[in-house]
């Protein structure tokens, strides 16, 4: 799969950037030029030999802050996208199995999930629960499990009436070996595709609840936290919230990225497209030798 | 007799919406004998073999499978039954049968290694029968869709055989393979009857299973219509469908029965 | 009873309609030669058959003469006359115009030719509106006609059904009378009774066999199954890996086969089938 998704060009740019993002959450606090929680007299500076994206309202690097931030960020979204993939695959795969009223509630559970707005959501639970990145992560991954639960439900459906695994029941398989042998490989790439989206949109989440104040105790630096703070000094410094920006846009779009190419070389899609590039190449090949 | 039928009903759906699919089958199927089982669309043929199979429960009647009568069998009951692996089923299509992600070794050991065996055992008994259907060894590390359709069915027929079952329904093995590969499972079949295997084979066509049957059993409308001897029953065939079967399968005969005892025999039927 | 020899012998007079001469199909992906040359001649009321299993090429055959090859798949050589033109030459509109009034073809799997949300009659009234050019009530009348043409019992009531009501063998005959709406001349049937049962696979035959009488149409029968193509077929030709092994009169491919794959074919048949319990004698006289 890997290799297939590195053969695509989109799911080359992807994975880079997705490394370099990766790079930063383990490395960055560390590769930090200045202390990001230290601030200094040198107001709303401009970008400088000492400081490369110049200082915020208190003076602190905002270098060193995106950097140190990227952390928080990265395992915001991950947590998000973890949460809702045990929270929604699992019940996803069983409720095709475990009969109807665990179906039927399971159902409905998930509907419920969708039909609540999220940040009002996570507003409450975080009033209820306290302020934390944690909190607001787990709470948002709930929120966004009913995708993994159809998802995953969908899949699982597919293969369940499949007649291996018939043929498997009929040899005297358990529901569990029938999950872990059979169903669990067919389930995992849209499963894939699903977390990979899904860490997308817990940037986007991470970012919109730092940048509301929740989930995030100041002074802790996050992207969707100067991103706010940039805001309130546009005046000042009308370029500011570009960095921040640019960095939330890039990761998520590589993460779509990366679930557009997944999806594309996984399946039927896939044989296409590869079928496509070699007729093309062959006509190449032909127009060249004549 | 390794297998018997008696009195069977089964219903499909519930109180008003009940269907009955198949209605007092009696049918016994005895060591090293193939029974024809032929019937079409909705005639109860898959019903029967899912009720022998456990899979649907049947409403009134009796199943004796090797002696040890199945009929109110529980869940668990079924599934140490099966893990024994006395009866064993081989689906029509081989590429929907077998796992398209599993390799062929892992799809072969499943019925033994689900049955508690060891795996460096199952190895053994994979490769033994992997023989007995003309395969190489070198199949073992591929991939279902990497093989070809008669191969495959033959891998699905290896897969029914692993456990020595005493008893193997087929539900139409031929119909979706070429000459060649057809006449190569009906002669492993021949061979695997000579050592006492019973087989069942299902098919909605007379002439696929004339040749090889030593019985055959015709269902009609979820009824056992005929049964007897093969060439009895193609040659002097009683019940009207039967007739209409006989004339409808496709002969190299080109003074085969015609259009107009066709007609009769529907007119006949749906009278 | 249609005994060969009675079957009406207009080869030697009229014109062909349907001429194949050498077709070849190509994969693009790998260049490979699918189909190598396959020719025959199609006069009206012939049947031409064609026998060979999956991935011998009959398929693409059929494909590559109605215009309606794959992606990829494209036509290396040879050529196909219809009623006197030169397909190679037409133009997609043309082709539209071509098939379905000159040309048609039902294939193995009719529910999947259907549009489950629409009941069938007014599909094939669609198909009569488009082809014929007439109003709607008269498509409607024409409809009836046609589903009464292919033996349906009740032509009305099945108008109104959707296909999810309808049985295999009737869902093919809905497909037939659609295919001959606007009177082709030739009409392609590839493994057209492949997924019925036989009883029904005989009944569709059967109605082949009577539209050939009543109307003329030439019909080329694509098989898998040798016994099936003999039940209808005036010629045969049997193919294997895209190539034509053996072609001649229905009679001397069954009684006198040259190529060892035809003798295989029947080998089975007299083994296994039903022909292993009847005498096989050579109705001529």
């Amino acid at each position: 799969m890997l290799r297939r998704i590195f053969s695509l060009a989109s799911g080359r740019i992807a994975l880079v950037i997705l490394a370099v993002i990766a790079l930063l959450a383990i490395f960055g606090p560390l590769l930090a030029p200045h202390d990001p929680l230290a601030t200094s007299t040198d107001l709303l500076a401009g970008p400088s030999g000492s400081h490369w994206l110049g200082t915020d309202n208190l003076g602190r690097d905002v270098f060193s802050r995106l950097l140190a931030g990227s952390r928080i960020s990265v395992l915001g979204s991950l947590e998000v996208a973890a949460m809702a993939l045990v929270v929604g695959a699992i019940p996803g795969i069983v409720s095709v199995y475990l009969g109807r009223a665990f179906e039927w509630l399971s159902l409905r559970l998930a509907d419920t999930l969708v039909a609540l707005p999220f940040l009002l959501f996570a507003v409450a639970v975080t009033a209820l629960l306290g302020n934390g990145i944690t909190q607001a992560m787990l709470v948002t991954g709930v929120l966004v499990s009913p995708m993994f639960y159809r998802v995953a439900r969908a899949a699982t459906m597919s293969v369940a009436r499949s007649q291996y695994v018939e043929a498997a029941l009929i040899s005297g398989a358990s529901l569990g070996w029938i999950v872990r042998r059979h169903v669990w490989v067919k389930v995992l790439p849209p499963i894939a595709v699903a977390f990979a989206q899904t860490i997308g949109v817990g940037f986007i989440v991470v970012s919109s609840l730092t940048f509301l104040g929740i989930g995030v105790q100041p002074p802790a630096p996050t992207w969707g936290g100067l991103l706010a703070s940039d805001l309130g000094f546009l005046s000042y410094q009308p370029w500011a919230p570009f960095a921040p920006a640019l960095l939330i846009m890039l990761t998520v779009w590589a993460c779509n990225l990366l679930a557009d190419a997944m999806r594309d070389v996984s399946g039927e899609a896939g044989r296409a497209l590869i079928n496509a590039r070699k007729v093309r190449a062959n006509q190449v090949a032909a127009g060249g030798s004549q | 007799m390794i297998l018997e039928v008696s009195d069977l009903d089964v219903h499909y759906g519930q109180r008003r919406r009940k269907r009955r699919a198949l209605a007092g089958a009696s049918l016994s199927v005895a060591p090293g004998e193939i029974v024809g089982l032929i019937g079409e669309t909705g005639s109860g043929k898959s019903t029967l073999a899912r009720a022998v199979l456990g899979l649907v429960r049947p409403s009134a009647g009796r199943i004796v499978v090797d002696g040890e009568d199945v009929t109110g069998y529980r869940t668990g009951q079924w599934r140490s039954l099966r893990r024994r692996g006395v009866i064993q089923y081989v689906f029509q299509d081989p590429l929907r049968s077998l796992d398209p992600e599993l390799s062929i070794e892992d799809s072969l050991s499943e019925p033994l290694v689900v049955g508690g065996m060891s795996r460096a055992e199952a190895a053994k008994r994979v490769r033994t029968y992997l023989a007995r259907v003309r395969l190489e060894e070198e199949l073992l590390g591929r991939l279902p869709g990497e093989l070809s359709g008669g191969q495959r069915q033959r891998v699905a027929v290896a897969r029914a055989l692993v456990t020595e079952p005493k008893l193997v329904i087929l539900d139409e093995p031929v119909s979706a393979l070429d000459s060649a590969n057809r006449v190569q499972i009906l002669e492993i079949v021949k061979e695997l009857r000579a050592t006492g295997v019973a087989f069942v084979f299902i098919s909605h066509d007379l002439g696929s299973v004339a040749g090889i049957a030593d019985r055959i059993a015709v269902l009609y409308q979820g009824e056992l219509v005929e049964t007897g001897p093969a060439r009895e029953v193609v040659t002097e065939p009683s019940h009207a469908y039967t007739r209409l079967l006989v004339s409808s399968a496709p002969t190299l005969s080109t003074a085969s029965a015609g259009r107009a005892e066709r007609e009769a025999l529907r007119a006949l039927l749906n009278a | 009873m249609t005994s060969l020899a009675e079957s009406p012998t207009v080869t030697s007079v009229a014109d062909p309609v349907f001429a194949v001469r050498d077709v070849r199909v190509s994969n693009q992906v790998d260049g490979r030669e699918i189909v190598r040359g396959v020719s025959f001649d199609l006069t009206p009321g012939k049947v031409v058959g064609i026998v060979g299993e999956s991935g011998s090429g009959k398929t693409l055959t059929c494909r590559a003469v109605l215009g309606i090859l794959p992606e990829h798949f494209t036509v290396s050589g040879g050529s196909v006359h219809i009623a006197g033109h030169d397909v190679s030459a037409l133009s997609p509109a043309q082709w539209t115009a071509l098939r379905g009034s000159t040309i048609s073809a039902v294939f193995q799997d009719p529910a999947s030719y259907l549009n489950p949300s629409i009941p069938v009659g007014s599909q094939i009234a669609e198909v009569v509106r488009v082809k014929t050019g007439v109003r709607r009530r008269q498509a409607r009348r024409r409809t009836l006609d046609l589903l009464a043409a292919v033996h349906l019992r009740d032509p009305e009531l099945v108008y109104t059904q959707y296909t999810f009501e309808l049985s295999g063998g009737m869902l093919q005959r809905i497909l037939i009378a659609a295919a001959i709406a606007a009177d082709p001349q030739v009409l392609i049937a590839d493994e057209a009774t492949t997924a019925l049962d036989v009883t029904v696979q005989a009944e569709i035959l059967d109605l082949l066999a009577d539209l050939r009488e009543r109307t003329g149409l030439a019909l080329v029968v694509v098989s898998h199954d040798l016994a099936v193509v003999a039940q209808l077929c005036d010629e045969v030709l049997v193919m294997r890996d895209g190539e034509v092994v053996e072609q001649g009169p229905t009679t001397q491919v069954l009684y006198r086969p040259r190529h060892s794959y035809t003798r295989l074919l029947i080998t089975e048949h007299e083994q296994y089938g039903l022909d292993r319990y009847l005498d096989r004698t050579e109705a001529q006289s």
